[in-house]
């Protein structure tokens, strides 16, 4: 059988690998998509996007249009309630940002992207041979390889492509749960125009809601082990009791698992040879777990490495892992505890907000956000991000002798 | 951009609530191509060539920026007016994008195609003729500065002013301003010229100067190629003159920027301008054309600067450094830059007798190879006097947060008050008399950047334009976000207007301005 001849085979249709394909596509490169769904796909995600990501997809694909979003249309920030130390609302930098709608949106930049869509194309494993990548992929059972000079790993936390690189990676990381239900909405005095966080270790490592289309999305995420219909129960009563949102039962279960952690420690995996990983695969998430946008920065970094490397017949992986310094910062800033103490490192103003807080309140907030942090400290984080986030502070980079 | 919103303006997600950041599409998306066969079909019938071979078309995939790719569907190389006319004609016919491309020293993909026809211009480079006793040239508008200097001083015969990087073409320089160290005094490249023979977006060939159609004449000039094609140029010129050199040094570039006001104030030098290594050594140069303007400015400038000359310089570093033995490596660069570019700026082999006869070979290439590397970004402040020190003061300080090593280059342009072509340009709308602009100049070397870190480095420079209301040289392409900021709603919808009547399908130069 022959191979598809291309020039970059894009692993994934999510953020990181329309920009990755933005790139490519612009200089003239061929880029195919693999996408293991028909397009356009389902995601389960929150839909907030950082306003980089916002500007990104404009300044790229250009206005979004309506199907792209839900409602309500915008975020104006994101809520912190804290146990003893109340709720800390805070908008983000240079306004409202939209409420993605997934499943179209990813579709929409794919295609704004110029990149050849595969659909229903699942990737299977790739050969390296150092000059080219033999990628095998199947559809409706149907065996299809293709032949590319590089080949980007943009399909988030599946690692599809991470695993055939090194097989024991996704076995080596803690992985988390991350389930939501959708409820219809009796009375909810939550601000529908923000995204709502809980630094609560009693209700879970990642505890959110907000509004979607006229119902409300409750959601919760932990270790692997625990059983996510209790955890879920009991945010939904502890939001009645402390906020006085009244739901109707949860309906439409979402559950994913999620690689969360390598930014945090400066643990990323960007590939080896003619294979880049980019986006939420190589471990770029946002504080609040907001993914989009550094999925979208680092895929198009990926691209522009690729770029790079057929115009001057560079080394591919010295080039992305050189340029991949800007988002790997930006990235791992934002949970550098020295960045977030003394610096500004996030899209909205959190030191800000708690200025405003009186004295009493605000020793109640970083006391809580102490007992929230405990809750991670069976992964043993916290000297790691210490360390790196010292080293970050002497000589302005991240050391990039941890990455994979 | 919604069609179920209501009150777009109610909408916090429409595109005109958004103040705070540039959202607009600044990496456009590839031209589909519809029409593009038939338009291809019409020229070659016409006996038009247009190569649509890959490795002729990746010739053209970026510009000097390095940053900003795009790949058109076909190339033409310029040969005559009457071609171009066919050309914008069938473009107009089958709504095919037609970029156009000189030097192609854009670095924000002001000359990159992303889809449609792309139109060399070098193939139109010949001086057509030199009127010595008018002092003017008409020469064809795709031609290198440096190559018309050549003709010109066969002629005996120098050029006003030109770009500091002199393989920029004549065409490309004339529509979006062309700044020298003599700006101060003759003004941008745009003010030397007389006349264009030129091709609108939809193919008429039309003469303009201040006379004869005298609005196309001032759209065109410093229009950002939205207006027609300038196919040929009459240029005023002058008779050819060694020029002397002298280079004061500051370790402050406040002073040095106000003591270049007061030169500029004064009309004391033929030449002058900033060239820094960081905000270390900030140099001051003027040149003189003559003796008699050299002796004035010793006679009654130069007791006025504060800048040293070199040895005075040199001892004032050393001792700096001495008590700051800790930043060795600075003092190194500093040296090394200066062991560099000093022959660059002492270029012996061109001088006689203390006099530089060929300042091409100082002011083209020869400053900018040590600027940028594989990719450039050179984000500008173009501001009026007043507002010159502070602009630099707050940029110097953006340069530092994102880079180690780079360079500001000030001049000052001298304006003619009132032209409209000036409006919608670098020439900043408060600027009276003079305006001043910087570069700030990263030294990208061999070092890989992505293109969000160059991006935000350049978004920071432009958000202090936006705050104190200035204007840029280099607001098309990439940039172009930030151009309603700068000049308001008001003015660029009225140019849009103009834009659109003189060409109804938009396709000449897309995705630079509009």
């Amino acid at each position: 059988m022959s191979a598809t001849k291309t020039d970059v085979v894009i692993v994934g249709s999510g953020p990181s690998g329309a920009a990755a394909a933005k790139r490519l596509t612009d200089a003239g490169y061929e880029a195919v998509m693999l996408e293991r769904k028909a397009m356009p796909r389902h995601k389960p995600c929150s839909g907030i996007i950082s306003p980089r990501g916002h500007r990104f997809l404009i300044e790229n694909f250009g206005p979004l249009p309506g199907e792209t979003m839900h409602e309500p249309r915008y975020c104006r920030g994101v809520t912190f309630h804290f146990p003893r130390g109340g709720a800390l609302p805070m908008d983000f930098d240079g306004g409202p940002t939209p409420h993605m709608h997934r499943k179209y949106c990813d579709a929409w930049a794919v295609k704004r992207s110029g990149a050849v869509l595969h659909a229903a194309t699942e990737f299977l494993s790739l050969e390296d041979d150092g000059r080219r990548v033999r990628v095998r992929a199947s559809r409706n059972g149907e065996p299809l390889t293709y032949d590319a000079r590089y080949v980007i790993g943009a399909d988030g936390p599946r690692l599809a492509v991470v695993k055939s690189l090194y097989p024991e990676y996704a076995k080596s990381i803690p992985w988390f749960v991350v389930g939501q239900k959708f409820h219809a909405i009796k009375e909810c005095p939550l601000d529908e125009e923000y995204f709502h966080f809980w630094f609560d270790p009693g209700l879970g490592h990642y505890t959110w809601s907000h509004a979607r289309d006229g119902r409300q999305i409750v959601g919760v995420g932990f270790r692997s082990g625990e059983v996510f219909d209790t955890k879920h129960a009991r945010v939904v009563e502890h939001l009645e009791r402390r906020h006085g949102v009244r739901l109707g039962p949860g309906e439409d279960t979402e559950i994913v698992t999620a690689n969360f952690g390598p930014s945090l420690i400066n643990r990323y995996v960007f590939g080896r040879g003619n294979t880049l990983i980019t986006g939420q695969a190589a471990g770029f998430f946002n504080m609040i777990a907001e993914g989009m946008s550094c999925a979208l920065h680092s895929g198009a970094i990926a691209g522009e490495a690729a770029v790079q490397a057929f115009r001057y017949g560079s080394d591919v992986q010295t080039v992305y892992r050189e340029m991949i310094q800007s988002e790997v910062r930006r990235t791992s800033d934002q949970w550098n505890p020295f960045k977030v103490l003394f610096g500004r490192p996030h899209e909205a103003d959190f030191r800000g907000a708690l200025s405003r807080l009186p004295p009493g309140r605000r020793r109640l907030v970083w006391g809580d956000i102490w007992n929230f942090v405990k809750l991670y400290s069976s992964l043993n984080w916290g000297r790691q991000m210490f360390c790196q986030g010292a080293l970050r502070q002497f000589t302005g980079r991240y050391s990039p002798s941890r990455w994979l | 951009m919604n069609p179920s919103a209501a009150e777009p303006a109610a909408d916090p997600m429409a595109a005109e609530s958004l103040p705070e950041l540039p959202r607009q599409q600044t990496n456009p998306s590839r031209w589909n191509g519809a029409g593009w066969a038939a338009f291809a079909t019409r020229l070659r019938s016409s006996g038009i060539e247009i190569s649509e071979k890959r490795p002729a078309l990746a010739v053209y995939a970026t510009d000097s920026g390095g940053l900003a790719c795009g790949m058109p569907h076909g190339v033409a190389l310029a040969r005559s007016t009457e071609q171009i006319s066919e050309i914008m004609k069938a473009a107009q016919k089958y709504r095919v994008p037609v970029t156009v491309k000189g030097g192609g020293l854009t670095t924000e993909g002001e000359t990159v195609a992303y889809g449609g026809l792309l139109l060399d211009m070098r193939g139109m480079s010949e001086v057509l003729s030199v009127n010595k006793a008018a002092l003017t040239v008409r020469t064809q508008a795709g031609i290198y500065w440096h190559s018309l200097a050549e003709a010109l001083r066969r002629e005996g015969l120098d050029y006003l002013s030109a770009p500091l990087n002199m393989t920029s073409s004549v065409g490309g320089t004339l529509q979006v301003g062309g700044i020298d160290v003599n700006s101060p005094r003759l003004g941008c490249s745009a003010d030397q010229a007389v006349s264009l023979k030129v091709v609108t977006p939809t193919g008429e060939i039309k003469e303009c100067s201040e006379t004869e159609n005298p609005e196309l004449f001032e759209r065109v000039l410093l229009g950002y190629g939205q207006f027609g094609i300038v196919t040929e140029a009459v240029m005023r010129v002058r008779p050819f003159t060694p020029i002397t050199m002298r280079y004061f040094y500051y370790s402050s570039i406040v002073e040095a920027m106000e003591d270049l006001k007061m030169l500029v104030r004064g009309d004391a030098a033929d030449y002058c301008g900033i060239l820094t290594i960081m905000d270390k050594a900030v140099n001051l140069l003027v040149a003189f054309d003559s003796d008699g303007r050299e002796e004035n400015f010793l006679r009654t400038w130069r007791k006025k600067l504060r800048g040293h000359g070199e040895a005075g310089f040199a001892l004032r570093m050393a001792v700096h450094y001495a008590l700051r033995p800790w930043k060795f490596q600075e003092a190194l660069y500093l040296l090394s830059r200066k062991n560099a570019m000093q022959p660059e700026f002492f270029p012996y082999h061109h001088m006689e007798k203390g006099k530089i006869v060929d300042r091409t070979v100082v002011f083209s290439n020869a400053v900018w190879k040590f600027w940028g590397g594989k990719k450039m970004v050179i984000p500008d402040l173009a501001t009026s006097e007043e507002k010159f020190v502070e602009a630099i003061v707050r940029g110097n300080e953006v340069c530092r947060k994102y880079f180690k090593h780079y360079t500001l280059y000030c001049v000052a342009i001298k304006l003619r008050d009132g032209l409209p072509r000036y409006e919608l340009s670098c020439i900043p709308p408060d600027a009276r008399g003079y305006a001043y602009g910087c570069e700030f100049e990263p030294m990208l070397g061999d070092r890989e950047y992505s293109r969000d870190y160059l991006q935000s480095f350049k978004n920071e420079i432009y958000d202090i334009g936006a705050d104190m209301k200035t204007s840029y040289y280099r607001f098309g392409g990439g940039m172009k976000g930030y151009i309603r900021r700068a000049f308001g709603n008001e003015l660029v919808d009225r140019h849009l207007a103009l834009k659109r009547e003189a060409d109804p399908a938009m396709v000449l130069n897309p995705d630079v301005i509009f």
